[in-house]
């Protein structure tokens, strides 16, 4: 795998994984994986479920210990500095709970007593996270995305240089989502570096300056969510209804940049280049040959195209 | 070892335990009832009983003790072991700098107060209503106290660990807790029984621990200190299946 420069930053290499192999009898997990992390951007991993996601960001946290390969975070062997490292690091676990019982801010000073230095930050974070007036409530009353936040609070009481976000959003539903993607552009005025796993294309896209594209243990792709989409050369979609239903779908090859014609059900799918000269060509011949467009929409290629490309397959949670 | 965290973590499982509705019953109100009931029965001095003095409450004081650590041992460690492990909390604190020492401290040190404070009320209890007393020596009293709670906390810390889910734990737990409420000699006499089973009463980790807190209690010589070294081999084997089954996730 050829990692492409990223010239978004200019800054040190927060996380450097070389070779990073991890089994588990016979399921190789994560497969010579190479890649780096710079200071301040938010690197995301994204694949399907299985892909070796958890595997991976779990090892640069200490949790887990590599069969073979090289691993520095902060300058430090996880495997070997832990203590050292968890000091300076966040973490959000895939499916974190805390004790059943426990009151938010109970956890919260809780946690923080684990830290050599700490700041008293506690107030600033249920703020920070809108969880003032769950201060008291226990953990396990609270829905999934209230758990969720008070989750990120714990993950950022030792102010954090690095925050392991792994599954952010899954689980929740669309609201609670929304919010997640606030917090994480929040944390990224603040400069922190993000390193998530996401399987959703959409989250990645929106969220990360640069993507890994994870499949079976391997790192397939890895870049800009621009470069990665514009490096598919794929095609963009036009979409439409005609009203006339007589007008034969032959004429639409002509339309500039478009390379293929599909007629499907509900209307008429033009594959371009370029979806703006399709565009202004269509609606031009339209207008020329009378006949009326509705529903007229363009889709541009996304990361689960990518994905689709890239591995053969449609990217299923 | 950071102590703050560790006072912090022992601190916040005690109160949690307080939370915890059977923890509460089974090592506080349920030995305190135990003793308050039977002893109101006979308040003053019984009769022709071998320890002058003594009331029925003052009888039951030792093994209210016994109960209060087995209870809190048997109910409050596997239980909540197998919940933190099952809902991940156990690794949650494993990516904080928190060492594994001290994360194990914690949560025994917390087990110790919520004993402490079982033990304590039935003292309370005991001293208000029933004015009992202890003919033997403290020292020998508290060092038995601390020797059973060891003891206990290693077996239900070995059983949390070898036992996979809470549910499991819960079961497992009853198993060996209800029992030993018949067989350890804590208001049955061993020698009630048949033949067969007295061997294994006298095998319970709870009977020399009942027996000689009774002794303690009673200011009647020790007889039979080797039975100590059934509590140690109880100890020992909870020790050895910790170490060796015990999992994060």
């Amino acid at each position: 795998m050829t990692t492409a420069p990223y010239k978004g930053f200019n800054m040190s290499v927060i996380v450097k994984c070389e070779h990073l192999t991890k089994s588990y009898g016979d399921l190789i997990a994560v497969n010579d994986v190479s890649f780096r992390v710079e200071e301040g951007e938010i690197f995301g991993l994204v694949g399907p479920n299985g892909a070796g996601k958890t595997t991976l960001i779990e090892m640069i946290e200490g949790l887990r210990t590599p069969d073979s390969g090289l691993i520095k975070a902060l300058g430090l062997d996880p495997t070997k500095q832990g203590d050292e490292l968890k000091e300076r690091i966040g973490v959000l676990l895939q499916t974190t709970s805390i004790q059943p019982d426990i009151k938010v801010k109970e956890a919260l000073r809780l946690f923080a007593s684990f830290y050599q230095r700490a700041p008293d930050n506690a107030e600033e974070l249920l703020h920070t996270l809108s969880l003032e007036d769950k201060a008291d409530s226990r953990f396990k009353k609270l829905s999934g995305g209230l758990k969720q936040r008070v989750a990120i609070a714990l993950a950022l009481v030792n102010d954090p240089e690095i925050l392991f976000l792994d599954e952010l959003t899954t689980g929740l539903d669309p609201q609670a989502r929304r919010n997640m993607w606030d917090l994480v552009e929040t944390m990224r005025t603040q400069g922190k570096t993000i390193f998530l796993t996401t399987h959703y294309m959409e989250e990645a896209e929106k969220l990360c300056d640069r993507v890994g594209i994870i499949d079976y243990g391997k790192i397939i792709a890895l870049d800009t969510p621009r470069n990665l989409v514009n490096n598919l050369s794929a095609e963009s979609k036009v979409t439409f209804n005609i009203e006339d239903k007589d007008v034969a779908t032959s004429k639409f090859e002509l339309v500039g940049a478009v390379s293929r014609v599909e007629k499907v059900e509900d209307g008429i799918i033009l594959y371009t280049r370029d979806g703006n000269v399709t565009l202004q060509e269509l609606v031009r011949l339209a207008d020329k040959q009378k006949f009326r467009l509705s529903n007229l929409r363009t889709e541009s290629p996304s990361l689960d195209d990518v994905f689709l490309t890239l591995t053969g397959r449609e990217m299923r949670e | 070892m950071k102590l703050r965290g560790l006072w912090q973590l022992a601190w916040s499982e005690f109160k949690l335990n307080l939370r915890n509705p059977a923890m509460v019953f089974w090592s506080i109100t349920f030995p305190a009832l135990w003793m308050s009931l039977f002893g109101a029965i006979a308040s003053e001095p019984i009769p022709g009983f071998e320890y002058e003095g003594l009331n029925l409450a003052n009888f039951l004081l030792p093994g209210g003790i016994g109960l209060v650590i087995v209870a809190s041992a048997f109910i409050g460690t596997p239980i909540n072991l197998t919940t933190y492990r099952e809902a991940g909390v156990l690794k949650r604190l494993r990516v904080t700098p928190l060492r594994t020492s001290t994360l194990a401290f914690g949560f025994t040190l917390s087990q110790f107060i919520f004993m402490v404070l079982g033990i304590l009320v039935l003292f309370i209890i005991g001293k208000i209503f029933f004015n009992v007393q202890v003919l033997g020596s403290w020292a020998a009293l508290i060092g038995m106290i601390v020797f059973g709670m060891i003891t206990f906390l290693a077996l239900g810390s070995a059983i949390g660990s070898v036992v996979g889910s809470w549910r499991t734990a819960a079961v497992v737990t009853q198993i060996f807790f209800i029992p030993m409420l018949f067989l350890s000699d804590l208001f049955m006499p061993i020698s009630m029984f048949p033949d067969w089973l007295q061997p294994i009463c006298k095998a319970l980790p709870l009977t020399p621990l009942n027996i000689f807190l009774r002794d303690i209690v009673y200011g009647v010589p020790l007889e039979g200190l080797w039975q100590l070294g059934i509590m140690a081999g109880w100890l020992v084997l909870g020790s050895i299946v910790t170490l060796r089954f015990f999992k994060w996730e």
